[in-house]
């Protein structure tokens, strides 16, 4: 097996030594750090993606991939190259809304959207709409997460959406909510622009938006 | 003695017209017996809800046991459901780590309509462990919200309970070993440390556990010394895998073998995505009831074939709770509720009881209209 297979392997057996140890190794050989990130780590989590979705491993697990996944991030991301930079898909600012406290799905949802390649901005949980109307003028992303876990959270939508709105900065973004009892009817019709219970199916969502975004002339 | 309950007794008592053949404590009673019932339960966790029903604030009654005894009597009164729920929030669960002075950091109250937001009380497993080895729960008990809000608003419902001659049962909930210590640290830490540190992380369960214990020995005394007879523990571990129930399920299993001494009338509530795999224990618990939710993510079922396989596998073992989910009570249309009541129902009951009763909470923005189709669904079936 090469040594990026390996990598992807690491993550998938939640050896977070090895997975150290190998982007050292991969680093040394003269692999690119982005190389390092999309076919050792990223493809690492898509597959734990799939076991998740398969039944062949559960969210303790998933959790623990993802703090692997972070810090071998961490330690790529400084050392990749301007040049080589994967192009990435898009950026987005990703918070659990104003009143919710769930931090699981977040902490999921983030490094699978990172790894399906776009910058990930996390804004934490219980995220006042100012804040987020402060971090898209501060960031400028093409996407707007909303973390929504509980039904009640997920009806504030309607009043970040207003919040955006009133900032003048709706038209920039497309906004997406996210969350185990979410409906895209009810966000569509609170303002947002899609809405999904499952992290793996809202990258499709996600590169869609960005397609829309294209076409409204809104340069990414 | 309670004044606010004094008032609906004599409101009440005597003048409710009948609901089918049985009262509702003896239709409960049988679901849970799994004997012949006159219709299906139904049986809603209202807490939240009601008190907005019963036209409160959340802020209102936070701390006015009359206030949210009130609400839960005066939404009994108009819907008739088959039990009243008792209001629990998390700060009656945990106010008593906390010494009086930071509590006001820990618990944050916004809209009229929305939940308490609460902070973990620790960041790491050793903070966590210390918390229970210092005995802090015990230090901080005497002026938490346990005593001050929990207790006395139990009090009132079991004796509304009692003075109405137990024609409808009030349902007592506590938090189960697993709750309280995921509640503690939060979740996503807890399940990370199964894999990261699990010696360390069973000796703070079991330090849990032992709390948990002890309290139940309040709850023979406080709860069923007053009546209560149907006592529901909420379960955490639901974003468990096999691994962790396997590790890691005996101290709420330990938990619930305790309780089953004390109330004859026992059921889990385990909300989320449930694994297959925890149904299956469930069923070896002495329980007599499970109020479960959705199928886990990867289960490609509809809700009628869900509905089916849980009421295949509790047969003969256990009363089935379930349905409609909180969320399409909340986003639905009465006609979806009532289909999915009776999806529900017509897929249970071939093979055991059923309660009408969705897997968590009503949320607090459910329409009413919602919450009555629910009801009405239940009532319309005979069995
Ligand atoms: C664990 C849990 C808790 C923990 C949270 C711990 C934590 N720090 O996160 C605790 C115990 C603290 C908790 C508290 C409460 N909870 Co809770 N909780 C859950 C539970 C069981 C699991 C959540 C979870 O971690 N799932 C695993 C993750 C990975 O799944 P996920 O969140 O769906 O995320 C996935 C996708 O949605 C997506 N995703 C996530 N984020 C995003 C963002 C975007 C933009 C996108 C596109 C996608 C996306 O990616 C993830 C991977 O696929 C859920 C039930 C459930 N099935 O989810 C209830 C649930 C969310 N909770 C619920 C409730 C009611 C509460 C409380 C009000 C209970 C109470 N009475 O106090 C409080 C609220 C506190 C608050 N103010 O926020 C209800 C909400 C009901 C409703 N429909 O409104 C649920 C749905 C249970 C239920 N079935 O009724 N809860
Ligand atoms: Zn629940």
């Amino acid at each position: 097996m090469d040594k990026l297979a390996e990598l992807s392997e690491a993550l998938l057996q939640l050896d977070g030594e090895g997975a150290a140890r190998l982007i050292g190794e991969s680093l040394e050989a003269g692999i690119p750090a982005a190389r390092i990130l999309s076919e050792g780590l990223s493809s690492g989590m898509r597959k734990v993606g799939e076991q998740f979705r398969e039944g062949v491993i559960y969210m303790p697990e998933v959790l623990v991939a993802c703090d692997i996944y972070y810090s071998g991030l961490e330690k790529l991301r400084p050392l990749i190259q301007p040049g080589e930079n994967r192009q990435a898909r898009g950026r987005m600012i990703l918070g659990t809304i104003h009143g919710d406290i769930h931090t699981v799905g977040k902490d999921v949802a983030v490094p699978v959207f990172e790894a399906a390649g776009y910058d990930v901005i996390d804004l934490g949980v219980d995220v006042a709409d100012e804040k987020i109307v402060e971090a898209i003028r501060e960031h400028r992303p093409d996407l707007v997460g909303l973390g929504t876990y509980m039904t009640s959270t997920f009806m504030h939508t309607r009043e970040t959406v207003k919040a955006i709105e009133a900032a003048g900065l709706r038209g920039q973004v497309k906004i997406i909510c996210g969350g185990p009892s979410v409906d895209a009817g009810a966000a569509k019709r609170m303002g947002a622009d899609d809405a999904s219970d499952d992290a793996w199916e809202a990258v499709g969502k996600l590169d869609r938006l960005m397609d829309e975004l294209k076409a409204q002339g809104r340069t990414v | 003695m309670s004044e606010v309950v004094d008032r609906w007794v004599e409101r009440l008592k005597g003048k409710l017209p009948p609901i089918g053949t049985m009262t509702h404590w003896e239709r409960m009673a049988a679901a849970f017996d799994l004997k012949p019932m006159d219709m299906p339960a139904v049986a809603p966790e209202l807490d939240y809800w009601q008190i907005t029903y019963a036209g409160y604030s959340h802020q209102e009654i936070y701390n006015d046991a009359d206030k949210c005894t009130d609400a839960c009597i005066r939404t009994w009164a108009d819907l008739r459901t088959d039990a009243i729920w008792m209001y629990i929030d998390i700060s009656h669960q945990i106010e008593n780590f906390i010494p009086a002075e930071a509590r006001p950091k820990y618990f944050v109250h916004r809209g009229s309509k929305d939940y308490l937001l609460f902070k973990p009380l620790a960041k790491t497993l050793d903070e966590a462990i210390a918390l229970y080895e210092n005995r802090t729960f015990e230090k901080y008990l005497g002026d938490s919200r346990a005593v001050t809000h929990y207790h006395p608003h139990m009090l009132q419902l079991l004796e509304f309970q009692e003075k109405m001659d137990r024609v409808v049962p009030v349902i007592v909930g506590a938090a189960s070993p697993s709750n309280y210590a995921e509640t503690i640290v939060e979740v996503q830490q807890f399940v990370r440390w199964t894999i990261t540190q699990p010696r360390k992380l069973k000796h703070y369960l079991d330090l849990a556990l032992e709390e948990r214990l002890k309290a139940l020995d309040y709850y023979a005394d406080a709860a069923y010394g007053n009546g209560c007879r149907f006592f529901g523990l909420f379960g955490g571990a639901r974003t468990w895998g096999p691994r962790q129930l396997r590790e890691f399920g005996y101290a709420d299993q330990k938990y619930v073998e305790k309780a089953a001494k004390i109330f004859p009338y026992l059921f889990w509530h385990i909300c989320g995505h449930n694994l297959p795999e925890a149904m299956q224990d469930l069923t070896c618990w002495p329980l007599k009831a499970v109020q479960y939710d959705m199928p886990y993510y990867s289960q490609k079922l509809s809700y009628r074939e869900w509905f089916e396989s849980v009421a295949r596998l509790f047969a003969g073992k256990r009363c089935a709770m379930n349905a409609p989910t909180t969320q399409l009570a909340c986003h639905g249309t009465p006609g979806e509720v009532r289909a999915m009541v009776r999806d529900f129902v017509d897929a249970t009951t071939p093979h055991t009881t059923a309660v009408v009763m969705p897997g968590c909470e009503i949320d607090a923005f459910t329409p009413v209209e919602n919450v009555k189709a629910m009801i009405e669904a239940a009532r319309e079936r005979r069995l």
